[in-house]
């Protein structure tokens, strides 16, 4: 054999192994003594929070040059987005800087030791007292805060005002009589009452009617008693309803996209959604977001005027024993979460966020982000989300279930059992 | 035989040092994982906790959920549609092009082209197609006077399997090449001296053409039925396994129980997917193997 030969093959096939290990890891340091904090998100793009990240990004990096670094790493969708984080957090690698929904299943991130621990960060300068005080409650586990809230889920009914006054509704139904009225009224002149949808990692629309009708039901306790309260049948049967009767012929298998157009097309009088779709709505269909109006949800039971809300979007950033890295890390949370640059976040796409800011008679506040503002006021009290208070897997049987529920024709008790079925 | 062996003996080190990267990357994607997910599929892991022994009790508890045996039931319509609709698709399409009409190089490219476009991209398309409001499925049974049949056809029970395997019969064009690739191997004249004895086009491709390619059609079953056992991407982007669950398949299943850091159960899931597999390809290997044993007996 020719030793030489061997030898070179032997080195290049070594090198061959090699690189697979140190490209796959990726390179994190671009410039000698530069931290670069990548951040896989679906906050990307042209719409929603895409814009104000970017140019909140672009700032940062350009005061902190040479030294720090921010790195959109571009998930356009949500749920992949919360894949990719769930993946790597799974495998022991979590991103560098990222977002997520606190709730029952991804409180074990805070088991994990992956994540950076901020709570003494907190305390020093203030830096604590600038969040909500429930939503930093809702953030600390066991004495630690993990993760930091960035932001507040409030999902009243949107209402298309020009389509109930051409059907002859004045006011938005305050009872479930009145809104089968209304219902029926908005179906004689050709319009669909109300966006559904099953589709989607949490039927999310349909999801938020449910939780509205649970809530006038089964009051502000009812999920403490989940799935064994009447509420859950009940608000069950009036979603069927809905389903049957008065939501478009798409919304079993619709995702939030078609939903949303409907809304947006005017082919629906009445939708659920939070803040974050304001920009959305105001960009796309410029006189239909003129015509929305919120509202409470009808009530079905006992209890009205309340609002679902919760804390939806935390940010968390991966543990370091290296001091500079750790550093840089909390210097981009402070910045992200300045109330200045929080304001121009909920300014700029119209979300609620859980630090508080100023707002001047010079700021431009988008009349429909005023009304969710007024909403969260108002509400007597706040209900959570499904996603707040159910693990993933009972929350994503939500859809499945309902769709079960509609297309066998099965009593809502059924769909009840197929929740509870979920949940054990 | 002997110069063989000693060909073998002076090159041991060579055919190791060659072999190696591959064996490596083998026992690294493939054996560890496997055996990491068959020790996994035995516990009971809560998120990334401590895990606890439960024997076969994720392996019990997925015959006794009615959406994994569902799942399974859908795998299978997909592993048959695969072999039964798919490969007869394409085995046709390559016969067809084999006889080179007119423009056969244009559509010799135009069935491979969705293979190159992106999934995500094609699955919208689909969702499009498919949208009772303004899907051109429904729009052109409108046109046809048919406005009785339009559904909502990826939110109805009955339709949502049909439609998602109906969609995916797109990528038949993979196929396509492997069987078209197949024909050029056949000798020209074989052909013609069937025609001399006067066999139609028919004759000739039941008799020449199909036999001979046994081998691809066997390859091509066996890729098509595999990519049905993998089925993922359509069904999670398109539907989501809804409604109902009606169109949920194995892999989508198994990735839901891992979102929900349900590591043991997806691991059994993973598991019992590998031996379905295996099981559903040895049963082919076996009747293909059988089926071309009578060919030969009828052959001599």
């Amino acid at each position: 054999m020719n030793r030489k030969l061997f030898i070179v093959s032997f080195v290049l096939i070594a090198a061959l192994l090699a690189s697979v290990s140190v490209f796959g890891g990726g390179s994190r340091e671009t410039a000698p003594g530069e931290v670069v904090i990548t951040w896989p998100t679906h906050w990307v793009g042209e719409m929603g929070a895409g814009p104000i990240i970017r140019e909140l990004v672009d700032e940062f990096n350009a005061l902190h040059a040479g030294e720090i670094r921010v790195v959109l790493e571009a998930h356009p969708e949500a749920d992949a987005a919360e894949d990719v984080i769930r993946t790597r957090l799974a495998a022991g690698q979590p991103p560098d800087f990222f977002l997520f929904k606190l709730g029952p299943t991804t409180e074990v991130y805070y088991e994990t030791g992956l994540l950076m621990d901020l709570t003494d960060e907190l305390e020093r300068d203030g830096w604590g007292a600038t969040f909500d005080p429930g939503a930093l409650a809702v953030s600390t586990i066991n004495g630690e805060v993990r993760s930091l809230p960035i932001e507040t889920a409030l999902t009243p009914i949107w209402y298309n005002t020009r389509l109930f006054e051409e059907a002859g509704i004045d006011e938005f139904p305050t009872t479930i009589d009145e809104f089968w009225e209304a219902a029926d009224r908005l179906l004689e002149i050709g319009v669909v009452p109300t966006s559904q949808m099953t589709g989607g990692a949490n039927a999310w629309t349909s999801m938020l009617w449910y939780t509205h009708l649970v809530g006038s039901i089964g009051g502000p306790d009812v999920w403490d008693r989940a799935w064994d309260d009447p509420a859950f049948e009940e608000a069950a049967g009036i979603m069927k309803r809905m389903y049957q009767e008065y939501t478009t012929r798409d919304a079993i298998g619709a995702g939030p996209g078609e939903s949303s157009a409907h809304f947006m097309n005017e082919r629906t009088a009445m939708f659920v959604n939070g803040p974050w779709f304001v920009s959305n709505i105001r960009d796309n269909a410029p006189d239909v977001h003129a015509v929305t109006r919120l509202a409470p949800a009808p009530s079905a039971g006992d209890y009205h005027g309340h609002q679902v809300g919760w804390l939806l979007t935390s940010a968390a950033a991966a543990h370091t024993d290296d001091p500079a890295r750790r550093d840089a890390v909390v210097q981009w949370f402070r910045f992200l979460t300045h109330p200045d640059n929080i304001k121009r976040q909920s300014l700029g796409r119209g979300s609620l966020m859980p630090v508080a800011f100023e707002i001047g008679p010079e700021d431009n506040v988008d009349p429909l982000q005023q009304q969710f503002i007024e909403a969260g006021n108002n509400a007597t009290f706040l209900i959570d989300g499904i996603e707040a208070v159910m693990p993933v897997h009972v929350v994503q049987e939500f859809g499945q279930a309902l769709s079960a529920m509609v297309l066998r024709d099965l009593p809502p008790s059924e769909f009840v059992a197929l929740m509870r079925a979920a949940a054990e | 035989m002997k110069k063989n062996k000693t060909l073998v003996q002076k090159n041991t080190w060579w055919i190791i040092l060659f072999t190696a990267p591959v064996f490596v990357l083998l026992l690294m994607f493939f054996v560890y994982p496997l055996i990491s997910l068959t020790i996994t599929s035995f516990m009971e892991t809560a998120g990334f906790g401590s895990a606890t022994f439960v024997g076969f009790g994720n392996f019990s508890r997925l015959f006794n959920n009615s959406v994994f045996r569902m799942s399974i039931r859908n795998n299978l319509i997909w592993a048959g549609s695969a072999a039964f609709l798919q490969v007869p698709l394409a085995l046709l399409i390559a016969l067809v092009l084999a006889r080179q009409p007119a423009g056969w190089r244009f559509f010799r490219s135009a069935y491979f082209l969705p293979n190159v476009i992106s999934l995500v991209a094609l699955a919208m398309l689909w969702r499009a197609v498919y949208n009772p409001y303004y899907g051109i499925l429904n729009g052109l049974l409108n046109l046809l006077g048919l406005d009785h049949l339009s559904r909502n056809w990826l939110g109805e029970l009955e339709t949502v399997l049909p439609a998602l395997i109906i969609s995916y019969q797109i990528y038949v064009g993979y196929f396509v090449i492997i069987l078209y690739a197949g024909t050029l191997s056949i000798s020209k004249s074989l052909y013609e001296a069937a025609e001399i004895d006067g066999a139609n086009v028919f004759q000739q491709e039941i008799y020449i053409s199909i036999p001979a390619l046994r081998g691809f059609i066997l390859s091509s079953v066996t890729l098509a039925v595999a990519f049905a056992f993998r089925q993922f991407e359509t069904t999670f982007l398109m539907t989501a396994g809804g409604p109902a669950n009606q169109s949920s398949v194995m892999a989508l299943f198994m990735h839901r129980r891992m979102s929900a850091f349900q590591n043991g159960m997806a691991s059994a899931v993973g598991i019992l997917l590998v031996i379905i597999g295996i099981v559903v390809m040895k049963g082919l290997q076996v009747i293909f193997g059988m089926r071309s044993a009578a060919i030969e007996d009828a052959q001599q």
